[in-house]
Parts: structure tokens; sequence; C-alpha cells
């Protein structure tokens, strides 16, 4: 009981046929990042920095953030990103500060924040995103 | 098993009789405070009493305090061994991350069928004790 969680590779699982399927996956998926967390932890000296139910608070907040989604392919599409993230993260793909502005404080990529110029006028806001409007 | 006794000297005699009760039909019902709605039927259904009544009350706390924490309520909020996790305002990955958390906690790996049917605090101590009475046997 209790012997060192492994994960398994990034498969490709055949697609979900129902949503009761890819919830179950999700959880599946939750439940094998939490059982990585002590590795992670391990891997990037977390030790101090943060605690393991904060890092599950982090993954359960980023699943929350697509719970509204209904359709079972575009679940299954995250959720194969999700675990081709996991699976970097743990074979040491990632470098400390990435998981340290990702998961524990509030930043995450520099892709997914909002662009600096948001006083701007809608003029330009339109100029920047196409030719036409 | 041993680190339970250890860290429960005090509770020991009422220890011995709940474990010898886990197969009598004696009541158990006046030892354990928090089973508070199970001792308004105290005579109907005894052996389903005596099944129910197994969990540690250390353990029950224990698992009151995960609760807590994971779903931010306040201190003061009255967590029972028959509260379901549903009526605390969690949702089903709450509930899955509530027993991770357990899993941490206490060292044991929860397969996931059993898991799933975890639905009350009460449920959680049981399936919880009877892991680490397996992975200490």
């Amino acid at each position: 009981m209790a012997a060192p969680f492994t994960l398994r590779k990034v498969g490709v699982p055949p697609n979900s046929a129902n949503l009761t399927e890819a919830r179950r996956r999700v959880f599946d998926f939750f439940r094998a990042a939490c059982r990585s967390i002590p590795t992670i932890m391990d891997i990037y000296n977390l030790q101090d920095v943060v605690a393991p139910s904060q890092l599950r608070f982090a993954i359960s907040a980023q699943i929350r953030n697509n719970a509204h989604i209904t359709d079972p392919k575009v679940i299954d599409l995250l959720l194969f990103k999700g675990m081709e993230e996991l699976s970097d993260i743990v074979d040491h793909a990632k470098q400390r500060h990435h998981i340290i502005g990702q998961y524990v404080t509030g930043e995450g990529l520099v892709q997914n924040t909002g662009s600096k110029d948001q006083g701007k006028s809608d003029f330009l806001k339109n100029f920047y995103t196409s030719n036409y409007f | 098993m041993a680190t339970s006794f250890t860290s429960s000297i005090s509770m020991q005699p009422r220890f011995s009789q709940a474990t010898t009760t886990r197969f009598s039909l004696q009541k158990p019902v006046p030892v354990f405070k928090t089973n508070l709605s199970f001792t308004l039927r105290p005579r109907s259904m005894p052996a389903r009493l005596a099944i129910s009544c197994a969990a540690k009350q250390e353990t029950v706390e224990k698992v009151s305090e995960i609760v807590k924490k994971q779903l931010s309520l306040s201190q003061d909020q009255k967590v029972t061994a028959g509260t379901k996790f549903t009526d605390l305002g969690a949702d089903s990955l709450d509930t899955v991350e509530i027993v991770m958390g357990l899993e941490e906690e206490f060292g044991i790996t929860m397969a996931e069928e059993r898991a799933k049917e975890i639905a009350t605090v009460q449920q959680a101590a049981e399936l919880i004790e009877e892991l680490v009475l397996e992975k200490t046997a």
C-alpha cells in the first residue's frame, strides 16, 4: 500500500463517448496529478515555498476554470493538454521558476495575461487586432 | 494501530468497549457523542448502529478539519460524522480533492471505486481506518 506513484505515459485514449465518461477521465487525471505532487515537490525543491494542499488547490482551480464545458471532445482535448503538462512537469522538462510562477503565485503564463494597453481607445484596439473594422 | 493507541491513551477503555461492540449487539450509543442522528433510534437496527460507530473519534475529527480547510468553512461550523459533503457546498471536484487531502494526511491510497462512494464524513473515516489497518497489518 502507498507504493510510490508512477505516471503512465501520455497515451491517446479513444474519445469519450459521453459526458459521464469525460467526467470520469477528469477525475482520474486530477487524482493522478495529486498523487504526483510529492514527486513534483521533491524535484523542484518546493518544500519551503508551498504546501501540497496549495498545489492541489491550484490544479483544481485550473480544472474548475473549464468546468462550464459540455462537449466531450473539447474536454478530451483539454485533458490531453493537461496530461501533457503534467508529464512535462514530472519529467523535469520545466524549471522551478515556471512552476512557481504558474501554480504558486497567481501570475500564470505571459501569453494568458491581458495586454498592457487597456486604457487605450477602441480604435487602437481594433487597429491592433485586424485590418478591417 | 499502535500509533492510534499511543495517541489516544485517555480514551482507551472506551475503545476496547467499542471494538468489542463492533460485532456484538450491545448498545454502543452512549459512548459516541457525535452520532446525533443515530441516538434517536437506539433500539431499531442495532447491528447497523454497531457498524456505523466503528470509526474512531479522532479520525472523524481529522477528517472534519481537512474538510473545513478545503471548503474554507469557518471554525464554528458544525461538521459531524453524518454530514454530507454536498450539504457543505462541495461539488464533485471538491469531494475528490477532499479524498486526496485525506490520502496525503493518512498516507494511504484509496481505490477509485471505493473513493467514489464516499459522501459523508463518517464513510470517509471508516474507509480511512480500514486502509490504515491494512497498511499496518
